[in-house]
């Protein structure tokens, strides 16, 4: 059989069937109606199925496709008949096959790895406090990870066991330094790139994985991420750095806090100072900081005369596991689906 | 560092509770991590910052506690009487090494007695000791006298028996190549040069600054010492201890350095004490070798720059006595300017700015404000950053869940995927985790390692992505760091390639993707691709091969891609520009067409775009069949619909139905297609 054959006897069932639908007058009439076009043994839609068989092989997803619109139809039609005719709905019935607490369609949609979730919020509220974040590379010489940052080559920092220095063969590196490249082991790298190459003021946070040698245990990882921050203005003070760590620890906490100072050594800040802020009626770590070292500012042509500013830095992994309550920050870097898909 | 409450105690008076004091020890500098009670002794644990040596010895403790509670501080002044004949005439010191000891001294002491140590001097040490080791006893009393002094002063000592150094002769020098050492624990250890050794005429008898050797030590038949106090480099012996794998109480303190001036001090202390408790006769003066003590000039503090710094005033008067306290002389420069000289043992205060900091941190830093108005700035979200956000988006929408992996990688993985170089992988000197000592090239082989974990947990749907850098080797003074997008995935090769196709449409950036064959053994030949934008390399696209998936030991079948993200952030648009939309009504015509197999949707595709010219809105593919009884043999039927809409009026079946054939002329013409009807 041809197509439009098939076609046009379905339009004719349908227009047919609603007609009869419309002219019904009784319940009696419509369920006469309906046994002669849907009954399930000797209904016409029934007949029209089965001639279906006969249609091309190539034409019978369009042939099915029509077939089920005229199915629809009709049993619209009959619908349209039985509220009309039993008066509305008054004769509203439950159908009991419909089950209203079978699950509902999964929408799907995959899950952001909680270190990512805790860095972009880190960066909402650092980039709200006028902080713009700044890139740098991983892959470092010694003068952005050491050097400029007031750690001389004597310093027990720059230990071969404590960096992951690149071997010098096929790296590609000019060998006119002694020092080979390594894997930075903080971000303050960035700080220092990006005070080369802008001048002040500078109100920068720096982001991203940094790596330092240890044995992998359930605190401990050679590979983490680290946030720092680094303003240096005219007339910045530890004042100024407490108050931003303040309304930073505000902002991520939600609650009023404070900050508590203690005196800390690093190479590139003098003072040094940890961090700590109050929680739950505690004294929480929350990083080191300090203002940045004359050195540093020497390092890289500014004039610690002129200039001021201070740097502080956190440990995002210690931040996300404190936050979601995570007591091993190998699970991380392990990417079992079901423990990201409970962040 | 342990201290002893009952031993600071000996220097200044402890009024406060035991919180008070660890609380304000911990914010002034010294950080409390715990404290144990031993005996009837407190042993309270501080840290000690490595630019504080001074405060490895119980007297430096106890200046910090005498400046913050204002407190007189007492510090003993030994003078131990000694008789002829002199120390020179019974022993001598050869410095052969004053880079690795700039300065050795010896004293002498005969007729000692060797014996245990009285009561108070164990259990003084019992209580800095025995936390860290329970199993600690006294040796003797002069060995404990050393040890003794080394915790009051923090000035490492050692005691020799004269009479076992050949010769009476000390030479201090580098160790020759494989010189063997036996160190007083009794092991053998093998000395290169570059460590220094305190020898005699025959062989080394200590390791400078790190351990004491066997033979030479004191024993019960001892009468003769040698009191050695000397300053050894800090650098060189943090090399021999590190070296050595031998770290020692003495070799924590000369790597932080000693105290210039102190260890003449240290050895006078040291002998009064042996004299005191073990008797003997101290010979006449001290043979003392090595370079002088250079005195430190002044550095000018200008007072305003603690307002500069700081962010308050603090009264020039607590200035005075908080830096005088600390043992600084001072003394007025110009106005508003003190002059500051700093004391031997405390050579980390060499500029204004270490004044600064010693001022803050007695002065309290909980008097620093934490509410000033700090002024509002701008801040710019990076192109980088809206990018990755845009990624994330669509791959989070498309069930992908974020994983993270480590950067470092086994060596058989960069091999196992060259699609980005040919070039070996950089390879670091230390391996990151087991095994791993390679840079990755690629971030495939860590997501296909991610997988077979969640295989191996029988994780049904495991579907990832990462975003990270990837180490190329090149030619130019750093690697290139390239950003990059992995995904790996239970689906097939076109679940995929959507996913990239849906990138690019959420990044506005519409050149046409183009794939290219490739031949990478990780992935399928056929079922696989390199990705091109204008010519310029994407990534690649592809199902795994079965060898890829037993090498990386994975049950089931995965799909990869691996995107340049840096290319995406080139050519991403992140701010799209409107255009006028045409305001009549689209129509569509389906166009089914029978082609040779070896035509690809991408020469149709170009084609139908070609010839519809600007009419044709969109041109979608639908569904391949393959018939070939009907359409002979290596052909297929390609089902196709295109979206027409002109922008003049309304396009009507006829105009439809013109563009449709000169279409279907062009297939046949160019493709040797042929609608079916």
């Amino acid at each position: 059989m041809a197509l439009n054959e098939f076609l046009e006897q379905l339009q004719q069932l349908s227009t047919e069937a609603t007609s009869a639908f419309q002219q019904a007058d009784s319940l009696e009439a419509m369920e006469a109606i309906r046994v002669e076009f849907l009954g399930s043994k000797q209904g016409r839609l029934k007949a029209a199925q089965k001639l279906m068989g006969q249609v091309a092989g190539e034409d019978k997803p369009v042939a099915g496709k029509q077939f089920n619109a005229t199915k629809q139809a009709i049993e619209a039609g009959l619908e349209d008949a039985r509220e009309r005719l039993s008066g509305g709905s008054s004769s509203r019935s439950a159908d009991p096959t419909f089950d209203n607490t079978l699950p509902g369609e999964a929408i799907g949609g995959g899950y952001l790895h909680p270190i990512t979730q805790t860095i972009e919020e880190l960066k909402d509220i650092m980039g709200r406090l006028g902080f713009s974040v700044a890139d740098g590379p991983e892959i470092e010489d010694a003068w952005h990870n050491f050097e400029a940052l007031n750690i001389p080559p004597e310093h027990p920092a720059r230990d071969p066991l404590d960096n992951f220095y690149l071997a010098t063969a096929g790296t590609g590196t000019s060998s006119d330094t002694d020092t080979p490249l390594l894997l930075r082991s903080q971000t303050s790298n960035v700080q220092i790139r990006v005070m080369e190459s802008t001048p002040p003021p500078i109100r920068i946070i720096s982001l991203g994985r940094v790596y330092r040698p240890d044995t992998a245990d359930a605190t401990h990882y050679p590979m983490f991420h680290q946030m720092e921050g680094l303003l240096i203005d005219s007339k910045v003070t530890m004042a100024d750095l407490k108050s931003v760590l303040r309304l930073f620890a505000t902002s991520y906490l939600g609650s009023d806090v404070h900050i508590r100072f203690r005196p800390s050594f690093f190479p590139f800040t003098e003072p040094s100072v940890e961090a700590d802020f109050s929680w739950n009626d505690k004294w929480v770590e929350f990083g080191g900081a300090g203002m940045v070292d004359p050195n540093v500012l020497k390092a890289v042509g500014y004039d610690p005369e002129v200039l001021s500013g201070f740097a502080f830095g956190l440990g995002v992994e210690r931040l996300c596991m404190r936050r979601h309550g995570v007591t091993d920050i190998r699970e991380f870097y392990k990417n079992d689906v079901r423990f990201l898909h409970q962040f | 560092m342990l201290v002893s409450w009952n031993w600071l105690k000996q220097y200044v008076s402890l009024d406060m509770t035991q919180a008070e004091l660890e609380h304000r020890l911990s914010m002034s500098g010294l950080n409390h991590e715990g404290t144990r009670g031993v005996a009837d002794d407190l042993a309270i644990d501080l840290e000690v910052t490595s630019n504080r040596p001074d405060c490895l010895g119980h007297i430096g403790v106890a200046r910090e506690i005498a400046v913050l509670w204002e407190q007189p501080l007492t510090i003993p002044d030994p003078q131990p009487a000694s008789s002829a004949p002199a120390a020179a005439e019974q022993a001598s010191v050869t410095l052969e090494c004053p880079e690795l000891c700039p300065r050795y001294t010896a004293r002498v002491i005969r007729d000692v007695r060797i014996g245990p140590s009285p009561d108070w001097l164990v259990q003084r040490l019992a209580t800095v000791f025995r936390p860290l080791n329970p199993d600690w006893q006294p040796v003797n009393n002069v060995v404990d006298i050393t040890n003794f002094v080394l915790m009051e002063s923090g000035q490492p000592l050692h005691a020799f028996d004269l009479d076992k150094i050949a010769g009476g002769q000390v030479v201090v020098r580098q160790a020759g190549k494989d010189e063997p050492f036996t160190a007083i624990d009794h092991h053998e250890y093998s000395l290169q040069p570059g460590i220094c050794v305190i020898a005699d005429t025959e062989k080394a008898i200590a390791l400078g600054g790190v351990m004491g050797g066997a033979d030479s030590e004191v024993s019960s038949s001892t009468t003769c010492l040698l009191i050695e106090s000397a300053r050894f480099d800090p650098l060189a012996t943090r090399n021999t201890a590190r070296a050595l794998n031998l770290h020692s109480p003495s070799s924590h303190r000369f790597e932080r350095g000693v105290d210039p001036v102190g260890v003449e001090w240290a050895s006078r202390r040291c002998c009064e004490l042996i004299l005191e408790i073990g008797g003997g006769e101290l010979a006449e003066g001290i043979i003392d070798v090595g370079e002088p003590v250079a005195e430190p000039g002044p550095v000018i503090l200008r007072l305003s720059q603690l307002k500069r710094i700081l962010g308050i005033d603090v009264d020039p008067d607590e200035v005075s006595r908080i830096l005088t306290a600390l043992g600084n002389s001072t003394a007025a420069a110009g106005d508003g300017e003190l002059a500051v000289t700093a004391p031997s043992w405390r050579r980390d205060l060499t500029r204004e700015i270490d004044l600064v900091e010693e001022v803050a941190r007695i002065h309290g830093y909980e008097k620093i404000p934490e509410d000033v108005g700090v002024p509002m700035a701008p801040s710019h979200r990076t192109d980088r950053d809206r990018v990755e956000s845009i990624v994330r988006q669509t791959l989070l929408a498309a069930s992908l869940d974020e994983a993270m992996t480590a950067s470092m990688v086994p060596a058989s993985w960069p091999e196992s995927f060259t699609g980005w170089t040919e070039r070996p992988a950089i390879s670091s000197q230390t391996p990151m985790l087991k095994g791993a000592d390679r840079l990755r090239t690629s971030l495939l082989p860590s997501l296909l390692e991610a997988r077979r974990v969640n295989e191996s947990l029988a994780n049904p749907v495991i579907e990832l992505f990462e975003t990270a850098s990837i180490y190329l080797a090149g030619d130019g003074e750093f690697p290139v760091q390239q950003w990059t997008l992995a995904i790996t995935s239970g689906g097939e090769y076109y679940r995929l390639k959507g996913i990239v196709e849906g990138l690019l449409a959420a990044l506005k950036i519409d050149i046409p993707l183009e794939v290219k064959e490739v031949d990478l053994p990780l992935l399928d030949l056929s079922r696989s691709g390199e990705l091109c934008l204008d010519e310029r390399r994407l990534g690649f696209l592809g199902e795994v091969s079965p060898e890829g998936l037993k090498q990386f030991s994975l049950r089931n079948g995965t799909s990869l891609v691996e995107l340049n993200l840096d290319l995406l952030d080139e050519l991403a648009e992140l701010i799209p520009q409107h255009q006028d939309q045409s305001a009549y009504p689209s129509i569509s015509r389906d166009l089914n067409i029978v082609l040779a197999e070896s035509v690809r949707w991408s020469q149709l595709e170009q084609l139908v775009r070609a010839t519809a010219g600007e009419e044709l809105e969109e041109v979608n593919y639908q569904e391949t069949y393959r018939d070939s009884e009907k359409d002979g043999a290596d052909t297929k039927r390609v089902l196709l619909s295109m979206t027409l809409r002109s922008r003049d009026g309304t396009m009507t079946g006829e105009q439809a139905d013109q563009l449709r054939e000169k279409v279907v002329l062009q297939i046949e013409k160019q493709l040797s297609g042929r609608l079916l009807s």
